[in-house]
């Protein structure tokens, strides 16, 4: 868990080269999972079929023959279509409830994230469907990339931008947020006391966040993010007796193919940065160990709608975030990891990335 | 909606046409010098809107009583609208007095069921008010309505409680609003679907209409949460209303769309009422965060209750 930053600490670590990585117009999501529930929400709230799919590119006949597999930027554009709708403000939360859910109701059956649900819906407490989580983050939800950390008493969950979700990330993280809480709620059978922070500011629909997400959330946070108690980790939950309708109609295994690639290009670009912080990663160096010219390099970047030195400050203000109030490091210890000539520097830089300077970072907040 | 009445405009041409043909049977056709155009033009006008009037009656509301009326009244107009216009083509020989009949039976006939028509429309609109006052308090404003249940969203609630609460900072009274929440909502939509789930949230929302006073007005807040605003309403009255509404839930035997199964629901309450210290205002946030305060707790409790019974 978080071993990316936790080897990003040891002087001993070797370079650590990219991965392989999905891009905005990698086309591998599969249409019949969760951007098909998106659709039928969309559709059965009115919505009219030609203006959702309006410059997605997908007919909706292909959808039903379940091989169909959509780009991020073809989600992106759905989700941008749907907020048109007057009511759209509840969707991604609806969508949150539905997601990692598992009706028995035979008409929706296409509607979850199948296949891996089994795994979720049968886990005995959360530590495990947190495992099962993280392991198939690829397959759950691709567009959003996160990481799970322990800090002091509590385990916190990052959720971060994997491939340029632009405007449309407030959508994804409330419904992911949403989709956890649900899960939560159902699989323990009481409330979990769940605190989520979201980098935005809060929004006009706060009703909707009091009624899904149980009013405990902080907007205009560092980071987005949702921290739980450790002990609520390894609380047993029931035994879901549920799955046994799910489970006569077996989903086949082809539906969901091993992907070559575990994260999207911005979140691979993120993790390189950081693990390579050390040696003070520049632009032409990374394009180096990503295999291809600096120009192309910046290219790609755009494509996804950021720049290197967007990448390199989110990269370092989270470490030197984590380095203060996690391991309580020194100012100046901070600004030599990070290669800051000296302190004020750093205060400097802290300052525009987060708002605030460095002694009033505590907790995350 | 015109499919329904498709007799109703049957029944108008085929009438038009008799009268059409009867009177090219018994009288002969005027010369063209004969024929006094303006009067072509204002019968012939007169008839042609009464026609509209009708298609655009018939297209708009559904049938029924109100509905029937109303036809066969602008029907009446229209045909002696009509044989009005064919005596300015056709002469009709002196033995000859049903052009007449047709010509002033139908006004007056007409005339009178029209009336009756826009009579009971009108009652038909008080009943309709009567019946969406507990929707909308004030103002109307159809955007903010929720496709779900038809009640006004979280906007209008707060726009609602911002022109309320400055009158009741010099009464006496207080204001109490409900934040209503259903419990294990999710259930439902995990067990039978999400389209069961809007229905159910519909049919709670009738419930709860059913059992609150004239002035008072819900909407949805959002998801399974619905707020009540009670104006001039102290604790024990609220608390006294929020009580009966859990009872009517507890008693509602939902059913579901595929099987003949029942399900039985509960809600949680909370109750905020306006501070009465005038130094401190309440503000629609305000009023609404203390309510979900409220709720929070009053879920709390039922959740200890359920563990000690259990």
């Amino acid at each position: 868990m978080g071993h990316n930053l936790h080897t990003a600490t040891e002087d001993v670590s070797p370079t650590y080269k990219p991965g392989k990585y999905f891009e905005i117009d990698t086309s591998f999501i599969p249409a019949h999972q969760w951007p098909r529930t998106m659709i039928d929400l969309a559709l059965s709230r009115g919505m009219e079929e030609h203006k959702l799919l309006r410059g997605t590119g997908i007919f909706f006949e292909d959808i039903a023959t379940n091989n169909l597999q959509l780009t991020p930027q073809q989600c992106f554009q759905l989700i941008k279509n749907m907020q048109k709708h007057s009511h759209s403000q509840e969707f991604s939360f609806l969508l949150g409830h539905q997601i990692f859910s598992a009706p028995a109701h035979p008409t929706t059956h296409h509607s979850t994230i199948s296949h891996e649900k089994n795994n979720l819906h049968n886990s005995a407490n959360l530590q495990q469907a947190l495992d099962v989580l993280l392991a198939q983050q690829i397959q759950l939800m691709p567009l959003l990339n996160l990481r799970s950390v322990y800090e002091q008493d509590r385990l916190v969950i990052y959720w971060q931008d994997a491939c340029g979700a632009e405007t449309t990330q407030i959508f994804l993280l409330e419904m992911m947020f949403t989709a956890l809480n649900s899960l939560t709620r159902w699989r323990s059978g009481e409330s979990y006391p769940w605190q989520f922070f979201l980098t935005h500011k809060k929004p006009d629909y706060i009703e909707q966040y009091d009624v899904h997400l149980n009013s405990n959330v902080q907007f205009s946070s560092q980071t987005n993010a949702m921290a739980i108690a450790r002990d609520y980790l390894h609380r047993p939950w029931k035994v879901n007796h549920s799955d046994q309708s799910a489970s006569h109609s077996p989903i086949p295994a082809h539906t969901s193919p091993a992907l070559e690639f575990q994260r999207g290009f911005l979140a691979e670009t993120y993790i390189y940065l950081q693990n390579n912080i050390r040696h003070n990663p520049n632009l032409e160096q990374t394009a180096v160990d990503f295999g291809m010219s600096s120009a192309s390099f910046k290219r790609k970047l755009k494509k996804h709608h950021s720049h290197f030195q967007a990448q390199y400050d989110l990269a370092r203000r989270d470490l030197a975030i984590m380095w203060l109030s996690q391991k309580g490091w020194t100012n100046e210890q901070v600004a030599k990891k990070l290669h800051f000539y000296d302190v004020a520097n750093l205060r400097r830089a802290f300052k525009k990335w987060t708002g605030k300077l460095p002694q009033a970072i505590e907790k995350m907040g | 909606m015109l499919k329904h009445h498709k007799w109703k405009l049957f029944f108008v041409g085929m009438s038009a046409n008799l009268a059409l043909i009867a009177s090219l049977a018994v009288a002969d056709l005027k010369l063209l010098a004969e024929i006094n155009w303006l009067d072509v033009l204002s019968e012939g006008g007169a008839a042609a809107l009464a026609l509209v009037w009708l298609v655009l009656i018939l297209h708009s509301r559904p049938t029924g009583r109100v509905t029937q009326y109303l036809s066969l009244g602008l029907s009446g107009i229209f045909l002696a609208g009509f044989q009005d216009l064919l005596d300015e083509f056709i002469r009709f020989p002196d033995a000859v007095q049903w052009d007449h009949w047709i010509e002033s039976g139908c006004m007056p006939i007409g005339l009178y069921f029209l009336t009756l028509g826009i009579y009971h429309w009108h009652k038909e609109q008080l009943s309709i008010n009567a019946q969406l006052r507990k929707r909308e308090r004030l103002f109307r404003e159809h955007r903010s309505m929720d496709f779900t249940t038809n009640l006004s969203g979280a906007d209008y609630l707060r726009k609602q409680l911002t022109q309320t609460l400055p009158e009741h900072r010099h009464a006496t009274n207080t204001l109490a609003l409900l934040l209503i929440d259903v419990d294990n909502f999710n259930e439902i939509n995990r067990c039978y679907g999400h389209q069961q789930g809007d229905h159910l949230l519909q049919s709670l929302s009738e419930l709860i209409l059913l059992s609150i006073r004239r002035n008072d007005l819900l909407c949805r807040y959002a998801g399974d949460r619905f707020a009540l605003i009670l104006p001039n309403t102290g604790r024990v009255a609220a608390e006294k209303i929020a009580s009966e509404i859990s009872m009517l839930v507890q008693h509602f035997a939902y059913k579901t769309f595929t099987q003949d199964e029942s399900l039985f629901h509960s809600v949680s309450i909370g109750v905020a009422l306006t501070s009465i210290d005038s130094s401190t205002p309440d503000s629609a946030e305000s009023l609404i965060e203390r309510a979900n305060l409220a709720l929070l707790h009053a879920k709390e409790k039922r959740r200890m209750a359920m563990q000690q019974a259990a």
